[in-house]
């Protein structure tokens, strides 16, 4: 069972006897854009369909090393109870995606790393706007 | 059992410490001593607090019983037992801290009356009953407590990164104690005054226009989410011989954490949620206290209660993680004090069974997930497909947010992600940023009429 569907129970007892090595995970919502980039691609098969089909995810899993870099690196970045790593800038998410696009696999946390300075560079600029989506 | 009536206010009376007429008014104002209101803020200049908050909801009625800054006496025994001088539960320092430089220079002393500004404008007035000297970080350490003195609940040591904690620790160092009165009511800005209902008003119109015997609480600090909704809808079958009449969401609005949704979205995405019928307005009510959130988890939650009584709630909801952030606190910290008390923060048993305690009657209530399965959203205690579970993370939602991606129905109701967006618009910008806390120290919630004050 992968950890984030532990119950929190499970996960103390499984953590505390070193049942599992910590790991934890990036969600990459796919949208029909998205969706279209990677179809057809050995991607597709990995998507997950939540919330009865009507969301699509892609689960990337990171080692607690490399998450530790991640949320030293974003302020304000946290493990949800999920195990996911969330609050992350939205540049932070696309380079992920792009990473998966480009790799064509989900391996792609030490490639997001190496972009970690230009994600902050642009991560800046998110502090004061992002644009609103265009909504009746 | 026997059927339930809404309890009486906390410490048995509601403060009511308002004048609403101007000539009472200017005549207690007249010759104080003059003294503006400032914000605490980081030291970036972020602005984390504005006493006014809690000038507002202590003379409204919300924190009863108390009626402003707290004594020395006062101070020390809610920091070692959360009660008040007179024996009342209450949660939090409420103070009004002020520098060494503002007692200079204004030169008050015990025994006079100042005059509390707001926006320029004369807002309170407070008879100095003592002024003394804090250690604002002992203070906000003992506030929210440490693993080695309280280890049942308190599981890391709260440092600069908890907003609450440095809400206390970045306070000055005097403190002016006495009891507020407002002389100057403000008048609350579009949207805020639609939801403004101050306890006395509240529990009139839960008795008189919804007619509701029993009501829930429902504590906020979030647009909600379907998960938010199911958690209302169930934890409200709770009640006596039938399920509560009424669910209050009471939404706390003031500074927030950098991250969080704005005040205005917040209080816009929980009116949707009855406005277009997912519960309907009959059962339904949305209303705010002002208090800068501390995110104290169980004494957050313990300030929630005294609130939702004193506003007329029969019961209260506690979810997991209750008013939380970070991992300072175990996650059922809230629900380990209202089912079995935290002696070292005073309660050998929970708050509602000591003397002196709460009425209102806490609904502990467990997780909610969506089940594939089922094929809805599912209680963690009676879904047995565990290893399916599809939990909602609010800050999952955000992210998704963020993105521009609207979220799907069966996550958020369309109605309360344009509500989102409707503010998103007007801030350019969808949470709380700098910039909305710089914007918000400055406009508050509201605005004051002059007020002429004769001179001495």
């Amino acid at each position: 069972m992968p950890v984030w569907r532990l119950t929190l129970s499970q996960w103390r007892y499984q953590k505390l006897n070193g049942v599992i090595k910590m790991v934890h995970y990036i969600g990459v919502i796919l949208d029909e854009s998205r969706y279209e980039q990677i179809k057809g691609t050995e991607i597709e098969e990995k998507v997950q369909s939540i919330f009865g089909g009507a969301l699509k995810m892609l689960v990337v899993e990171v080692p607690e090393d490399k998450s530790n870099q991640i949320l030293k690196a974003f302020d304000r970045a946290r493990i949800d109870s999920r195990g996911f790593i969330e609050d992350v800038p939205v540049a932070f998410r696309r380079a992920v995606f792009e990473e998966i696009v480009k790799n064509k696999s989900l391996d792609i946390v030490d490639k997001v790393l190496e972009r970690l300075s230009e994600i902050q560079e642009l991560a800046k600029k998110e502090d004061e706007y992002i644009p609103p989506p265009e909504i009746e | 059992m026997a059927k339930l009536n809404i309890p009486p206010p906390h410490g048995g009376e509601l403060v009511n410490r308002v004048i609403e007429k101007r000539d009472y008014a200017e005549s207690m104002a007249a010759g104080a001593i003059e003294f503006d209101l400032k914000p605490t803020t980081l030291p970036d200049g972020t602005p984390i607090r504005h006493v006014y908050r809690e000038i507002m909801s202590v003379c409204y009625g919300f924190f009863s019983p108390v009626e402003g800054s707290m004594t020395s006496t006062d101070l020390e025994g809610v920091l070692k037992e959360r009660r008040l001088e007179s024996g009342w539960v209450f949660p939090y320092p409420i103070l009004l801290d002020v520098s060494e430089e503002d007692i200079k220079s204004t030169g008050v002393k015990e025994g006079d009356r100042l005059l509390l500004k707001l926006k320029g404008q004369p807002f309170a007035v407070m008879d100095v009953e003592e002024i003394y000297k804090i250690n604002p970080e002992e203070v906000a350490t003992r506030t929210f407590g440490t693993p080695e003195d309280n280890p049942e609940v308190v599981r890391e040591p709260f440092n600069e990164k908890h907003p609450g904690y440095m809400i206390y620790k970045l306070m000055n160092d005097h403190v002016i104690a006495g009891k507020w009165t407002i002389v100057n009511p403000p008048k609350f800005r579009e949207p805020y005054d639609r939801f403004w209902l101050p306890p006395a008003e509240c529990r009139t119109v839960i008795k008189y226009v919804k007619k509701w015997r029993t009501c829930i609480a429902h504590q906020t600090r979030n647009v909600p989410h379907t998960g938010h909704e199911a958690l209302m809808k169930n934890a409200a079958y709770t009640g006596d011989i039938e399920p509560c009449h009424g669910i209050l969401v009471n939404a706390i609005i003031g500074a927030k954490r950098r991250g969080d949704y704005p005040n205005e979205a917040i209080l816009e995405g929980h009116e949707a949620v009855n406005k277009y019928g997912y519960i309907k307005p009959s059962r339904h009510m949305v209303t705010f206290t002002l208090w800068d959130m501390r995110y104290g988890n169980p004494i957050e939650s313990l300030l929630h209660g005294v609130i939702r009584q004193n506003m007329g709630c029969t019961h209260h909801m506690f979810g997991r993680d209750h008013a939380a952030v970070g991992e300072y606190y175990d996650k059922y910290a809230t629900q380990i004090l209202w089912s079995e008390g935290i002696p070292s923060f005073g309660f050998e048993a929970p708050p509602n069974e000591v003397d002196k305690g709460l009425k209102i009657i806490p609904q502990n209530m467990a997780e909610f997930w969506y089940c594939p399965v089922c094929g809805e959203i599912a209680y963690s205690e009676s879904c047995g497909h565990v290893d399916q579970k599809q939990k909602f993370s609010g800050s999952f939602l955000r992210g998704m947010v963020a993105e521009g991606v609207m979220p799907p129905k069966v996550v958020m109701r369309p109605e309360v992600y344009k509500a989102i967006v409707k503010w998103w618009k007007v801030f350019n910008y969808p949470f709380v940023n700098k910039k909305y806390l710089e914007n918000l120290n400055a406009s508050l919630e509201v605005d004051l009429e002059p007020m002429e004050v004769p001179k001495a």
